[in-house]
């Protein structure tokens, strides 16, 4: 067909006599929106090359962090247990089987999940009655402070107040050998230390030091920690960067066609950062599941899935995701500013004629 | 009658670096280009045309010189503005097409009515419309890479007519195509011209293209060599049999 014969040039509007140069408008950011969304939906062979790429950078972050997470449970839980049957064990060489004895314990201030641990396991071991004052378990009966130490065979105290609010003396009251375990050696009473009681701190001065022990290994674990998150982070950013340098770099002709049909470079800057904040959103939630999820049945395999789901601090959990996919939609911003602001400030004629 | 110019190029050198090599493309040309007329820029490759034809539409910026654009000199226009002369002023056809290769016929010929903020159906039915006066409207659907070379080149004229340019500007137009096509795209050209008052610059090497210019300019060495009208060409050419 002969196109000339076919235009119909009374629709066009060759002949407005715009005497004056206008300013050419800026697109609203729902339009650039929609462009940079269609844009992705176009390309989308390639765009999820470059979620991929965060997928990726932002997985290897999110297992390093998870895998932390889980680690610290694990021993966390190990060393508890640990305590609990030093515990144990000082209990059974005082006082032999717990079975069908009366114990009594009170709290007084905080207490640590080593110690609800602790009376968990106690209680577990079957004595007649187990008494409590400031403690409400179940299996537990709540007794006032005075009455604790009635024909009990020993008292538990426990808490992080440093001092109790009754005397040993009244603590014991009733009781036919008075003997009081505490998990803080230097718990002040009120009221003399009266004849023929006995208190014992759980942990002596070895288990202090075991704990002073464990205390220097875990700062030195956290240095390592934090070194391998930096190193997972830095791998993180290259990744993301190079994703998005290249899909910004391979598109200079196209960027160049725009700008000759009137794009502004603002809008074309725009157009990136829209696209790349969509693609590291995207790819970091991506990321972030698939790492926790790997690392999980990782760790779950190793030590079993019942413990590591039971063990794992899931608000931590959740943070170390929010971290990654904030880290990995900025990661993406950044990464895209540089290779935009290139490309927006081409001149036309250069990036027509970039053959990248 | 005073013809009004719409384009003049004042003393324009344009300076490229490749490697520690310098290379003039353009060496001082000046030219004045009038609203309405059809002015082909002739010269061998690497004459410097292209480089002259890409300032004149506002694509390249000269290391020297000034093109002054509807009274104003373009290149100190603040960049706003010079977008709203690639947009709304200027239609480009590119011997390669330069055609967004992802997108479709459709997307590519709305793409400069989306860049003024029309509202996308109106762009749509726009498109579709001139896609079917220059005979795609069954190829509406279609990515560059479906079409063949003429039907490409007939996505970028409808894309350079999308919102109605006071000068189309047209590198080398009918290089890449065959002759019968070529021919249609300069009776497209011609006609706009004629009958629309369009004013049509193009680089070519086509003698097709230089029996209907108005104008004809030479470029050698970066230089303009000389500007003949028409009917001089023609008295020439006819002394010559």
């Amino acid at each position: 067909m002969k196109i000339a014969e076919h235009l119909e040039f009374s629709t066009f509007n060759f002949q407005s006599s715009m005497e004056t140069i206008g300013t050419q408008v800026r697109l609203p950011f729902k339009r650039a929106l929609a462009i940079a969304v269609s844009g992705i939906r176009i390309r989308l062979g390639r765009s999820l090359v470059t979620v991929s790429g965060v997928v990726l950078g932002i997985a290897f972050l999110m297992s390093n962090l998870t895998g932390q997470i889980v680690k610290t449970a694990l021993s966390e839980e190990r060393e508890q247990s640990q305590r609990v049957d030093m515990m144990m064990s000082l209990v059974n060489a005082e006082v032999g089987s717990l079975e069908d004895r009366t114990v009594a314990v009170a709290a007084f201030g905080r207490v640590t999940a080593t110690d609800l641990a602790f009376v968990g396991r106690v209680n577990s071991s079957g004595p007649a009655l187990f008494r409590a004052h400031g403690l409400d378990r179940s299996g537990l009966t709540a007794v006032s402070l005075q009455e604790l130490g009635k024909d009990a065979d020993l008292v538990f105290v426990m808490g992080d107040a440093a001092s109790a609010s009754i005397s040993l003396q009244e603590l014991t009251a009733g009781m036919a050998s008075p003997l009081v375990l505490d998990t803080q050696a230097d718990r002040e009473y009120t009221g003399e230390v009266g004849d023929g009681i006995r208190r014992e701190p759980f942990f002596g001065k070895q288990a202090e030091d075991m704990k002073e022990e464990a205390e220097v290994a875990a700062r030195t674990e956290r240095f390592r920690v934090t070194w391998i998150l930096v190193i997972s982070l830095l791998v993180t950013v290259v990744t993301v960067a190079n994703a998005l340098l290249m899909s910004v770099t391979e598109r200079f002709r196209e960027i160049g066609t725009m700008k000759c049909l009137g794009a502004l470079s603002k809008f074309i800057r725009r157009l990136f950062l829209i696209e790349s904040a969509l693609i590291g959103m995207a790819g970091s939630v991506c990321g972030a599941l698939v790492g926790a999820a790997l690392t999980m049945v990782i760790y779950g395999a190793m030590y079993g899935f019942g413990k590591v789901l039971l063990s794992i601090h899931y608000g931590q959990l959740l943070l170390a995701a929010v971290v990654a996919v904030v880290c990995g939609s900025i990661l993406s911003m950044a990464a895209a500013v540089y290779p935009a602001r290139v490309a927006s400030r081409m001149v036309p004629a250069d990036a027509l004629r970039s053959t990248v | 009658m005073a013809r009004e110019i719409i384009a003049r190029a004042t003393d324009v050198t344009r300076r490229y670096r490749l490697g520690a090599e310098e290379v003039w493309a353009l060496n001082g040309v000046s030219m004045d280009i009038y609203e309405g007329e059809y002015l082909s820029i002739m010269g061998p490759s690497g004459s410097g045309k292209s480089t002259f034809f890409n300032m004149i539409g506002a694509l390249d910026v000269p290391t020297s010189g000034t093109i002054e654009f509807m009274g104003a000199d373009l290149f100190s226009l603040p960049e706003d503005k010079q977008a709203w002369i690639r947009c709304n002023q200027i239609g480009y056809i590119f011997q390669t097409f330069n055609l967004i290769m992802v997108m479709s016929a459709l997307e590519n010929v709305t793409l400069p009515m989306i860049l003024r903020d029309e509202p996308q159906e109106q762009a749509d039915a726009r498109g579709k419309e001139i896609l079917e006066m220059v005979g795609l409207g069954h190829r509406v659907h279609h990515l560059p890479d479906q079409l063949s070379g003429g039907q490409r080149q007939r996505v970028a004229i409808a894309r350079s007519l999308a919102n109605s340019p006071r000068v189309i500007l047209a590198d080398e137009p009918t290089g890449n195509l065959d002759s019968k096509i070529g021919q249609e795209i300069i009776d497209l050209l011609k006609k706009l011209q004629v009958e629309q008052g369009v004013t049509i610059i193009t680089a070519t090497h086509d003698s097709k293209m230089l029996e209907i210019s108005d104008r004809i300019a030479w470029i050698r060495d970066g230089k303009l060599e000389r500007i003949e009208n028409r009917e001089d060409v023609e008295i020439k050419s006819g002394s010559m049999h």
